[in-house]
C-alpha cells in the first residue's frame, strides 16, 4: 500500500483529490476515443513523464511498480494481434492469424492499457486516501457516512492483513496439510476466508454501532478537520495536460511513427 | 428513521468490498499469467471481479449494497495501484449497476443460487459492454469472440454465482450474517 512509504511531496501531491479524480476520469474517457497510435504513443509518454519525475518517490520503488505494466501490454495486445480481424495477412498458423491490421490494434490496446495503468499509479501514489474522502465530501457533497465508513474501512485493511498472517499460523501450528486438486484448493480458501469475513463483519459493526453513536452519520452543518480547496497547483497541473494532449496531436500529425491512423476494422 | 442505508450497512458492505478489493488487486496479476497462455483460458477466472457485488447483497440484503460494494471494490483496486487504473472504476460501475438491475429485478426478495448466477451473468454482459469501446472486442475473429463471451459469463456463474453463493451459506453457519440483516417476517412471527 502506497500510503506507507515514505516520499517527496511534490506538485502532483498538492492537487485537489477531487479534481485529480474528476480528470483522470475525463482522460479515461478521451483515451477511449483515440483511435490513432501516434497520438496515443505521444500522449504515454506525456503520462509516463508525471510517472518519472514527479511522483517524489524513488526510483528503485518506481522500477519494481513498473514490472506489471509489460504484463498489461502483453495481456492487453496478445489475443488481439493473433485473433483479430484483417485482411493483410502477416503469417498464419492454424487458429493463429496475425494480419497487419491486428497487430497494430494490438499495438494500439497494449499502449492503451499502458496509458490507464500509467494515469491509475500516478493518482494511488500521489494521493492520501484519507484527503481523497474528505475532498469528495467537500467538493462533491459525498454524503458523510460513506466517506468515513471509507476511510475507517481502508483503516482496518491492516489489521485484516495481520490477522490472515495468524490464522496462517494458527492452521501451521495445528498441522494442518494442504490437500491437492480442486478440492483442497476450494477448502483452502474456505478455511481462509470464512473467518476473515466474519471477524471482519462483526468487527466493523462494532465500529459502525460507534460511530453512530458519535454522529459520524450526520450530515448538515459539519466541520472539517482537514479543509481541502483550490490552489495554484491544480492551475499548472490544467496547464500541464492543455500543452500535452494538443502537443501529442500536432506531433502526431507531422511526425508520425506509423502509417496508419485509425486502428479500428474497417476504416 | 433515515432513508436508504444506514452507516453499519455501509460500513460492513465496504469492509466486505475491500476485502474482495485487495483480491481483486491480486487477481490481476493471476489473470495476466494465465491470459499468456492465450485462446481467453483467462476469461473463466475474470467472474472474480464480479463477486463483491453478489457476496454483499447475499450478506446484508438490502437495496443499493450490490452496486456500492462493487464500487467500493474496485475504488480499493484503484487506490492500492490496481494495474488497470481508471479503467477499474468505469468497469465497477458497470458491473455493480447490472448486478442491482438483477436484485431489483426481483425485488430484494431472493437470495437463492440462481439470482446469484444470474447477477453475474449481468454483470459479465456490461463488462462486455465496455469491452466493445475498451478492448475493440468486436474487432475480433468471430469465433475467438464467441470463446470470450462463453467463457466469461460461464466464469461468472462458477465464481461470483456457485461459490459466491456456498462462501455466504458457510458464512451463514457462523451466525454472523444475523448481524447485519433485516429482520425478516420469520423474525416477528417468533416474536408473536
Amino acid at each position: 500500500m502506497a500510503m506507507d512509504f515514505s516520499y517527496k511531496e511534490t506538485w502532483l501531491h498538492k492537487i485537489n483529490p477531487s479534481l485529480k479524480l474528476l480528470i483522470m476520469v475525463l482522460l479515461f474517457i478521451h483515451l477511449l476515443m483515440i483511435h490513432n497510435t501516434n497520438i496515443l504513443i505521444n500522449y504515454m509518454i506525456g503520462m509516463l513523464a508525471l510517472y518519472l519525475f514527479f511522483t517524489g518517490h524513488p526510483w528503485k520503488r518506481l522500477l519494481v511498480i513498473s514490472i506489471p505494466f509489460l504484463l498489461i501490454f502483453l495481456t492487453s495486445s496478445t489475443s488481439m494481434i493473433f485473433f483479430g480481424k484483417g485482411e493483410i495477412t502477416w503469417a498464419k498458423w492454424g487458429l493463429v492469424h496475425i494480419t497487419e491490421e491486428s497487430f497494430f490494434r494490438g499495438l494500439h490496446l497494449g499502449f492503451r492499457g499502458i496509458s490507464f495503468a500509467i494515469l491509475g499509479i500516478v493518482f494511488a501514489l500521489t494521493t492520501r486516501p484519507v484527503y481523497l474522502f474528505y475532498s469528495l465530501m467537500q467538493q462533491f457533497k459525498l454524503k458523510p457516512k460513506y466517506a468515513y465508513s471509507f476511510m475507517a474501512a481502508i483503516r482496518l485493511i491492516p489489521l485484516m492483513i495481520e490477522e490472515m498472517q495468524t490464522l496462517h499460523y494458527a492452521l501451521q501450528v495445528r498441522g494442518v496439510q494442504g490437500e491437492r486438486g480442486v478440492n483442497g484448493f476450494y477448502r483452502k480458501i474456505k478455511s481462509y476466508s470464512i473467518p476473515l469475513l466474519s471477524q471482519s463483519i462483526r468487527r466493523a459493526y462494532r465500529i459502525a454501532v460507534a460511530m453512530e453513536a458519535k454522529r459520524f452519520s450526520n450530515h448538515g452543518n459539519r466541520t472539517y478537520f482537514y479543509r481541502l480547496g483550490f490552489s495554484k497547483f491544480d492551475v499548472i497541473f490544467l496547464c500541464y495536460l492543455l500543452v500535452i494532449i494538443p502537443l501529442s496531436y500536432v506531433t502526431a500529425t507531422h511526425f508520425p511513427y506509423f502509417s496508419i491512423t485509425d486502428v479500428r476494422f474497417g476504416s | 428513521m433515515e432513508k436508504g442505508l444506514k452507516l453499519t450497512d455501509i460500513l460492513v458492505t465496504i469492509i466486505i468490498a475491500l476485502i474482495f478489493g485487495v483480491i481483486y488487486k491480486l487477481w490481476g496479476p493471476l489473470y495476466g499469467v494465465v491470459a499468456t497462455l492465450g485462446l481467453h483460458l483467462e476469461q473463466l477466472i475474470y467472474g472474480m471481479w464480479f463477486i463483491a457485488a453478489v457476496v454483499a447483497y447475499l450478506i446484508i440484503r438490502k437495496p443499493g449494497v450490490a452496486l456500492l460494494a462493487e464500487i467500493a471494490a474496485a475504488q480499493g483496486e484503484f487506490i492500492f495501484g490496481g494495474e488497470w487504473g481508471v479503467a477499474t472504476l468505469i468497469f465497477g460501475i458497470g458491473q455493480g449497476l447490472a448486478a442491482e438491475l438483477i436484485f431489483a429485478a426481483f425485488r430484494y426478495k431472493r437470495y437463492d443460487m440462481l439470482i446469484a448466477s444470474l447477477a453475474g451473468v449481468a454483470a459479465a454482459v456490461a463488462s462486455i459492454g465496455i469491452d466493445f469501446y475498451y478492448g475493440y472486442i468486436g474487432d475480433l475473429a468471430l469465433w475467438n469472440l464467441l470463446i470470450l463471451f462463453g467463457t466469461r459469463i460461464a466464469g461468472a456463474i462458477l465464481i461470483s454465482g456457485i461459490f459466491a453463493h456456498l462462501l455466504v451459506q458457510a458464512l451463514e453457519k457462523t451466525g454472523v450474517t444475523n448481524l447485519v440483516r433485516p429482520a425478516t417476517k420469520e423474525d416477528y412471527q417468533a416474536l408473536g
